[in-house]
């Protein structure tokens, strides 16, 4: 494969959003009001408490900010551009992914990580305001900030397992936006946008630890706000990659066995 | 309008597992809403000077509100799909009203989770309840839910007007969805008074379920809007949802199809 190739499918979504400029100022108001409205909450409910759940004021904002401004890594939204899965195999058109030169697992691949590249501009910069305007706190210390950096990219892979897997899951059924939605939401949950996941009942964040859900999120967050220390990191950081290794060997599985299940109309 | 609904209703039992699943995933949606405001109000006793047993009224109210919605008029929502297809077209061929064909297009199942889990909630909280629950509280209650209803309807209307000359609005529809849900559940007093007012008088969020609730326990004076405003609030679904009525008859007056 060339890195034109390369080049030409992980540009496809970016290229996407750049051409409907409408598309960019609804991102950017909506992220906006989302943040601020995240940031209040957090500061409103902590007007008369303290420390709780292992947090203070400071981290949980920052926590609940940077869990706002993560979500916009993997927010692009494909179905307006008919490329996702499920459409593809609504209409009929995935057969033309095992027409082209490019393998559909490379494909799908490069998609991604141009849609993950792209949502992490918007990320890092929003971060940059963030900690200009004082809404963020930065790491406790450089180390802090170097296996955040670290813990993130492991979280963002396993992230894009799951969502593969969401995806792979329509070769075999009919229908699955029920599904989706529930997958999205154990996500949504378990990861810790909704509420860092420190505030939970003690068995759910022990539930939450046997789940890949939390080394998306939270696992990275809480090392960048210091509720996990520097010093645990190494551990969370082989749990993380352990849900690498062990999605990638599914996800490759299933790419195997969701190719035989393809036929094109007449075919 | 019963016959159509009857054999929606069938055809949504096609895909048993699709259908089974689709009310699980009504009823987890408002579950996490449930799982939200318990966390919060286990973590952060008296929110905004609320009792828990008192902010418990506000998702209930909301979420009640919610499941009728997406029952009897839900199919609103995510109509800039339906545009795009061009189904829309269709729609102005046939004798019956664009509008109620469009709530015709197909059964909600998952809104049998969604009204589960609420009522679940809404006799949960009337139970923990100090109130003493009088024919005229009870009523306004009831108004409340619908008046919630209707005003969750308008804003996705309003919406829908809009995808019918702009397709891509149906990410505002998104974005509102989130917004009702994440910030329609608990008093909006414990936001800053600027954030305050820009989800009361910006996006009418806080008459759906907060003012309402607010009334009926007692803390009407205390939401930074005048008491007879808050207290209006089932009034003002109505007004509502006539003027997004009247805003889409406009809007569906003035449309082009891609074919001119």
């Amino acid at each position: 494969m060339t890195a034109g190739y390369a080049w030409r499918a992980a540009r496809v979504t970016p290229l996407g959003e750049l051409y409907t400029p409408p598309r960019i100022t609804a991102a950017l108001l909506r992220l906006t009001v989302r943040i601020v409205l995240v940031a209040s909450l957090w500061h409103g409910l902590y007007a008369h408490t303290g420390t709780t759940a292992g947090l203070g004021r400071g981290q949980a904002v920052t926590y609940a900010v940077l869990a706002v401004l993560a979500s916009r890594l993997r927010e692009l939204d494909q179905y307006a551009g008919r490329d996702t899965v499920q459409q593809h195999l609504h209409y009929g058109t995935i057969v033309y992914w095992y027409l082209r030169p490019l393998p559909p697992h490379r494909y799908y691949a490069l998609r991604a990580l141009g849609e993950q590249l792209y949502g992490l501009a918007w990320a890092v910069t929003g971060y940059a305001v963030c900690l200009a305007a004082g809404v963020v706190e930065p790491p406790e210390s450089a180390a802090a900030g170097g296996v955040f950096a670290l813990s993130l990219l492991l979280g963002q892979w396993v992230l894009h397992y799951l969502m593969l897997l969401i995806d792979q899951l329509c070769f075999w059924t009919l229908r699955n936006t029920s599904a989706l939605l529930i997958l999205m939401f154990a996500q949504n949950l378990l990861s810790g946008v909704y509420a860092p996941l420190w505030f939970f009942p003690h068995w759910f964040v022990t539930l939450s630890s046997f789940l890949p859900f939390q080394a998306t999120l939270n696992v990275p967050l809480s090392l960048y706000v210091g509720r996990i220390p520097v010093t645990d990191a190494g551990f969370q950081l082989a749990v993380q990659a352990g849900w690498v290794a062990a999605l990638a060997l599914l996800t490759r599985f299933l790419w195997q066995r969701a190719g035989r299940r393809v036929i094109s109309q007449g075919g | 309008m019963w016959r159509i609904t009857r054999l929606n209703f069938r055809a949504q039992l096609e895909y048993r597992a699709e259908f089974l699943m689709n009310i699980a995933i009504g009823a987890i949606w408002q579950v996490s809403v449930v799982v939200f405001a318990t966390v919060l109000l286990a973590r952060f006793t008296g929110m905004g000077g609320w009792d828990s047993s008192d902010v418990l009224l506000i998702p209930a109210t909301r979420m009640l509100a919610h499941g009728l919605f997406v029952l009897f008029l839900g199919r609103v929502h995510g109509l800039g799909r339906s545009i795009q297809e061009g189904r829309i077209e269709a729609y102005l061929l046939r004798p019956m009203p664009v509008y109620r064909q469009i709530q015709l297009q197909f059964f909600p199942t998952n809104a049998i989770g969604d009204l589960t889990v609420a009522v679940g909630l809404m006799a949960g909280a009337l139970s923990r309840s100090h109130l003493q629950w009088t024919a005229g509280r009870t009523a306004y209650l009831v108004a409340a839910v619908l008046g919630g209803m209707l005003l969750e309807a308008a804003l996705f209307t309003v919406v829908a007007a809009a995808s019918l000359r702009f397709p891509a609005a149906d990410y505002w529809g998104n974005w509102l969805e989130e917004l009702l849900g994440t910030f329609g559940s608990y008093p909006l007093n414990v936001l800053p008074r600027a954030v305050g007012g820009f989800l009361t008088y910006g996006l009418p969020l806080a008459f759906v379920a907060y003012f309402p609730a607010a009334v009926l326990t007692g803390h009407g004076h205390d939401t930074g809007a005048p008491y007879w405003l808050a207290a209006l609030s089932p009034a003002l679904g109505v007004l509502a949802y006539l003027a997004a009525r009247l805003l889409w008859r406009r809007s569906l007056a003035h449309y082009t199809g891609v074919g001119g």
